[in-house]
């Protein structure tokens, strides 16, 4: 049984969005840069397939690494127009996805909040 | 590895001064508008262009900008027939600057843009800073 997983995977995601904050608040401080392409990071669940430990039955499995980190790549472009600086950045997107980073991480942190709450309510009595 | 959130915040200051560089150049182009030369056929005030690029902070590795070179604008001046001026050629023209008045006046449209939306960005990072200090408030 793992009790307090919960707490783990809400703080991962909000690892995850933080990370997120950066590169798009790198895209936004881009956003008259000449060549400069929007970019972002993988998806959560892509994170958490590739940190979730395998289980070791034998002795001669080999643990899997710990990839707790996002990768940054270049964001396909959702843009209709090719501007001539070559820039990809879109400012209207990046709020979207700012606004979506927001409101996740304020859903966290609440989880996180009730959670404790429920814990405390137990250990009080 | 430093916290991403406040590398969003130096990512967006960056901006902030990168965009209010810019703001500067706009104005001096502005103010310089009519600038010309003082003795016969001298060339007048030429049009200063910013040049944004893009610097990886090794620290966090995240993309900050930077105001790099400020570069003249190479376009033609404008001309106009004025004899009794002192920076009158031979023929009573003289050269004015290469600003364009219109285009000086987007530009600083899109630089405050930009800045509104670095400082938008300064904003929300700060929230998120602050929603995850307020979980260690005792709840009521």
């Amino acid at each position: 049984m793992q009790p307090l997983q919960l707490f783990d995977t809400a703080f991962r995601q909000n690892d995850w969005l933080a990370q997120r904050q950066s590169v798009i608040s790198a895209n936004i401080a881009n956003v008259n840069t000449p060549g400069y392409k929007a970019k972002d990071i993988e998806s959560f669940d892509e994170v958490v397939r590739k940190s979730l430990p395998m289980a070791v039955t034998d002795a001669q499995h080999l643990a899997p690494a710990d990839v707790g980190t996002a990768t940054v790549s270049d964001a396909e472009s959702s843009q209709a127009e090719v501007l001539q600086s070559g820039n990809s950045v879109s400012l209207e997107d990046e709020f979207l996805k700012s606004g979506d980073v927001m409101r996740s991480y304020s859903m966290n942190t609440q989880i996180i909040k009730a959670f404790d709450r429920m814990l405390q309510s137990v250990t009080k009595t | 590895m430093s916290d991403p959130l406040l590398a969003s915040i130096n990512a967006a200051a960056h901006g902030l001064f990168a965009q209010s560089a810019r703001m500067r150049v706009l104005s001096e182009n502005i103010a310089n508008a009519e600038t010309t030369g003082k003795t016969p056929g001298a060339d007048p005030y030429q049009r200063k262009i910013i040049n944004f690029e893009n610097v990886v902070d090794d620290a966090n590795g995240v993309d900050m900008v930077e105001a790099g070179d400020i570069s003249k604008d190479t376009a033609p001046f404008r001309t106009e027939y004025m004899p009794g001026h002192p920076a009158a050629d031979d023929k009573g023209y003289v050269k004015l600057p290469n600003v364009d008045m219109t285009v000086e006046l987007a530009d600083m449209r899109e630089a405050s843009r930009g800045y509104t939306a670095n400082t938008q960005v300064i904003k929300q990072a700060r929230e998120l800073v602050s929603m995850t200090i307020d979980l260690l408030r005792p709840s009521s």
